[in-house]
């Protein structure tokens, strides 16, 4: 019975992880193949005419580097950015009995129901009166913002799980609430940060639209941008768009495979107390 | 419990730590700025003229080549050019030029003047051209609107032909019953390909006929026999058995390349790739049409250069040598040379690098049966239209009769639409009205509850405002200003036509929405694709955490290789999806003919199979998230509750019905909601993996139907109604679950 389950379960992993791996995989061989197409003639990652020309043409012939290099630093400072807003904010609502808190809730909950694409000409309207147009100043704000509902709904309800007795503690032993919620609250709240910073990165990481309308001058393109001027309406470079999509998607694959373990624990949103 | 010394301390405390976040807030953007500014910090001794373009790939080296010659010659002027895809570039620009900004120049083919020029966003060229030069230029390469110049052209062609590969048939052939013919009897692969979706590659065969598509009024001609007998003919060809069943432009190519189609229909765009990927190939006009004796006529458009409506004077001496230097005999000569594109200049053309080029030559052949490509707006109605009704013909869910009389209609409604200009009436003053009251109860608000700016700055929980306040800044900065911005639109009559000039109508769009023929059934398709969604997301997410919850052997492994759909970006999954659908070629058909031994299924150019793409696509997107949430909540799910029921005889399912299932419910439904929300509104894989609506419009949900009306049709007060009625659905839905949550919270 035990041997039967176990079989079972190792049968649903395995088709589901070659479901998962299956696009995957496909990209990978489109990435060394030399003749400019997407379509493949055999299920074989690597043939004889393989090789890694498109990799290497996309660090010497492209501004692939640079790309790579605006995207991490955009990336980086919309995680540390929105992590910092979110954190401070959730707390509050998490703890401050605050006039209009839940009012403001669900207006952040609201904001997700919008169609994006509406916002964008607003976005760049609203942009250019501050001369943030084509400065990464306007991408930070917008997309740490765009991220930062989910980010505040998420912490928050991790922080409602901490009982407050906690900081109460500390406040005891004469620390500030402040010093309370950098010593006590936030090194217990590992894994809802890791998971809201993993949110932001990603919504930076791959966000196309919106960056596409901002930066206009090519030196400060991120990676979605960039790589976009691979595809012409009817003469895609789809070699280098697929060499360049697995590197994009190394990046994130690594975080979320150190988070993994934080991701579990911190998505539940709180506890199962309801 | 609070001291006066302790809330003294804690103002310091706060004083303090604010002026240290300031600080640090500070270092961090400092330490950003070099990367930030890089758009200032440019040498202010140089004029800076910025060039939009859509050159393919191969075209920009010749375009870069170009500009450091111009920058050698001109050494004052530096260049900025930047490659946007043909709808980014309209766009972007449309939003920049807005404002007063953009670039000087934009390179792009002739259709783009219709439009941005009724929007009052590029200038007449008059000033910026030595006009006596202009008899130089082949005059389908001078793009006039009402006979101000508005663009100049480099180069005439984005024609298609027939282009076959020489090593697999020694003649093309002349007319269409010879090309039935040597069809029937070509065993070597397939005979002739070409992008079967695009209209584009339709439209030529119409003339074939002795019609015409398009008026010069800008009238749609598609209800006519010579429509009905092209589509005839295609479906004919399509359906015969040296045609593959399916192929859109990227098969088509790739069949081609590879040498298992001896002919594909393509532009002349395409060649440099043929010549790269070493295809020996030459080229001819389509064939004629055997029963007409006419030839089929390819569109001829031109590719050239527009300026902008607000150029700042200073720099208007610069573009104006960059615009005669890009159009020169020189750099023409160039491009004809590297990548054998057609130059504008009929004095070009005399030269040795055009006459002893094979290419161009058959090429100048063809253009004598051309048609000028009209720049009109309206044109981008007649391609929907045709598009919709093209493919069904080919899906074979139409027939050619109905289907001509349908794009005409559709064709019709859909000017009719654009062209509207709506005036403000009686219902403008009501949503002006309602729009004042609304600021008045705003101010009425604010003055009641004064009291909050007080407890903001003195009261008790101030320091819990002050956390708050940062994060609220940003959220009303940056969603609420375009939020309110959206819904004033959705009361307006911006289109096309009132880019520049729009007003507050009234409720029309609201009412539009309603009479639209497709809501009703795209409203139903998103609730079902959300439904569905869900469903699979849960499921799949719930058994396989349940799975990996037990002990497995290196569940650590498992974990990472199902997580990563959702770490890989998804405009990159969303095409590679779109790939491996593909009927003949994809892996996906592939697998179910070799190892299951199906039949393949047309997955893209049939709607009930393209929305089942789509859904299994976003299904394989969205798992992942659903796993590691479910995961979490039965890490959360005390271990002694599962031994309890044992000890009173509950088997697995008992177990998972009484204990599990609902002590993950509260865990998944925040997730589900949300979920739901972002699966409501998911634009890119619909957008993608139907390639904007395809077959037919058929695979909309109302966010990719918004954004079809946006960008396509120019309708912006109408997808702003659209989007805030999907938004209030959203909301309704959403407070409707917290109530019921809630009243389930209050009897246990």
């Amino acid at each position: 019975m035990k041997k039967l389950k176990l079989i079972v379960s190792l049968i649903i992993l395995t088709f589901f992880s070659l479901f998962a791996l299956f696009p995957i995989g496909y990209i990978f061989a489109v990435s060394f193949k030399n003749n400019n197409s997407f379509q493949l003639s055999s299920f074989q990652i690597w043939t004889d005419s393989s090789s890694f020309d498109n990799y290497i043409k996309l660090f010497t012939e492209t501004q692939f580097p640079t790309w790579l290099i605006n995207s991490l630093v955009v990336s980086t400072s919309v995680t540390l950015f929105g992590i910092t807003l979110a954190a401070f904010a959730a707390y509050a609502l998490s703890r401050f009995p605050l006039r209009g808190g839940p009012t403001f809730l669900l207006v952040l909950l609201s904001t997700q129901m919008l169609p994006a694409t509406m916002l964008l000409l607003p976005f760049y309207l609203l942009l250019s009166k501050f001369g943030l147009a084509n400065h990464y100043l306007g991408l930070l704000i917008i997309y740490s913002s765009t991220a930062l509902p989910f980010c505040i709904w998420q912490l928050k309800a991790w922080f409602d799980s901490i009982p407050k007795s906690l900081e109460e503690a500390a406040q005891v032993d004469g620390s500030t609430r402040l010093q309370a919620f950098f010593k006590v609250i936030l090194p217990i709240s590992g894994p809802a940060l890791a998971v809201t910073s993993l949110f932001q990165f990603m919504t930076a990481w791959s966000e196309y639209a919106i960056a596409a309308i901002i930066l206009q001058d090519s030196e400060l393109f991120t990676l979605p941008v960039g790589l976009k001027s691979f595809q012409a309406s009817l003469a895609t470079e789809w070699g280098l768009y697929a060499a360049a999509a697995v590197l994009v998607s190394i990046p994130a694959v690594l975080l979320f495979t150190l988070l993994s373990k934080a991701l579990i624990s911190g998505l539940t949103m709180g506890s199962v107390k309801g | 419990m609070k001291t006066d010394s302790f809330s003294i301390k804690l103002i310091i405390r706060n004083k303090i730590n604010s002026s240290f976040k300031i600080m640090a807030l500070v270092l961090f953007f400092s330490f950003l700025y070099p990367q930030l500014s890089l758009a200032d910090a440019k040498d202010k001794n140089f004029i800076h003229i910025k060039l939009w373009h859509q050159l393919m790939y191969a075209h920009r080296t010749v375009q870069a080549q170009a500009i450091a010659n111009f920058e050698k010659l001109n050494p004052g002027i530096k260049i900025e050019s930047v490659y946007k895809e043909t709808e980014d570039l309209r766009s972007s620009y449309q939003a920049a030029a807005l404002v007063g900004g953009g670039p000087e120049l934009i390179y792009g083919p002739s259709d783009q003047v219709g439009p941005l020029q009724i929007m009052g966003l590029i200038a007449p060229m008059q000033d910026y051209l030595d006009l006596t030069g202009l008899n130089d230029f082949d005059p389908l390469s001078i793009i006039k609107v009402q006979d101000q110049i508005y663009m100049l052209g480099d180069t005439v062609g984005n024609h298609i032909s027939l282009i076959y590969n020489k090593k697999l048939i020694s003649a093309p052939p002349q007319n269409t019953k010879e090309m039935f013919e040597q069809g029937a009897k070509y065993k070597n692969g397939f005979y002739i390909v070409w992008p079967m979706q695009e209209p584009y590659f339709f439209v030529p065969w119409i003339a074939g006929f002795g019609g015409q598509f398009i008026t010069a009024m800008a009238e749609p001609q598609l209800d006519q026999p010579a429509v009905t007998q092209a589509l005839a003919l295609v479906k004919k060809l399509k359906e015969s058995s040296f045609v593959p069943k399916e192929a859109d432009y990227e098969t088509a190519n790739a069949l081609f390349k590879e040498g298992k189609a001896a002919m594909i229909i393509n532009g002349d765009w395409s060649w440099g790739d043929y010549q790269k990927a070493g295809i020996d190939f030459s080229i001819a006009r389509l064939p004629m049409i055997s029963e007409t004796k006419l030839w089929p006529s390819p569109l001829v458009a031109t590719k050239g250069y527009s300026v902008n409506a607000s150029i700042k004077p200073e720099k208007r001496e610069a573009v104006k040598k960059l615009l005669e230097y890009l159009t020169s005999a020189e750099v023409q000569a160039l491009y004809s040379k590297e990548v054998s594109t057609m130059p504008a200049r009929l004095s070009v053309r005399l030269t040795p690098t055009v006459t002893e080029n094979e290419l161009l030559q058959k090429s100048a052949d063809i253009l004598l049966v051309g048609t000028p490509m009209p720049i009109f707006p309206e044109l981008r109605a007649v391609w929907d239209s045709l598009r919709a009704q093209y493919q069904s013909v080919l899906g074979g869910s139409s027939d050619p009769v109905t289907a001509a009389k349908m794009a005409q209609s559709e064709a019709l409604r859909q000017i009719k639409v654009m062209n509207e200009i709506r005036q403000p009436d009686e219902q403008a003053y009501v949503v002006k009205g309602l729009i004042l009251l609304f600021a008045l109860f705003l101010i009425y608000k604010l003055i009641k509850e004064r009291g909050i700016f007080k407890e903001i700055i003195f009261g008790e929980y101030r320091l819990g405002y002050a956390f708050l306040i940062p994060a609220a800044l940003v959220v009303t900065l940056v969603i609420v200003f375009p939020f309110f911005y959206n819904i004033f639109i959705s009361f307006s009559n911006l289109s096309l036509k009132t880019f520049q000039d729009w007003s507050i109508t009234g409720f029309h769009n609201y009412f539009d929405i309603f009479k639209e023929p497709q809501f009703f059934s795209v409203f139903l398709k998103t609730l079902l694709w959300t439904f569905l969604n869900l469903f699979f997301h849960v499921s799949i997410g719930l058994v396989l955490a349940l799975v990996l919850d037990d002990l497995i052997p290196f569940k650590g492994l498992w974990r990472t290789l199902l997580i990563i759909p959702w770490a890989v970006p998804q405009y990159i999954s969303a095409l590679t999806w779109r790939g491996m659908f593909n009927q003949e070629f994809g892996p996906i058909n592939q697998i179910l003919t070799e190892f299951m031994h199906m039949s393949p299924v047309e997955w893209l150019s049939r709607p009930f199979e393209a929305f089942s793409a789509c859904l299994l696509t976003n299904v394989w997107l969205g798992f992942p998230f659903m796993m590691m949430v479910t995961l979490g909540g039965l890490q959360g799910i005390p271990k002694e509750l599962y031994e309890a029921a044992r000890v009173d005889g509950g088997n697995a399912l008992h177990r998972f019905r009484y204990v599990t299932w609902p002590l993950l419910q509260p865990v998944l439904m925040p997730s589900i909601v949300l979920g739901g929300i972002w699966t409501f509104n998911n634009l890119n894989v619909v957008w993608l993996v139907s390639n904007a609506g395809e077959p037919a419009d058929s695979t909309h949900i109302l966010v990719s139907y918004v954004y079809k009306s946006a960008f396509n049709l120019y309708r912006y007060g109408f997808s702003a109604a659209l989007s805030v009625v999907i938004f209030l659905m959203l909301l309704l839905a959403t407070l409707f679950y917290f109530k019921i949550s809630k009243s389930e919270k209050g009897n246990p």
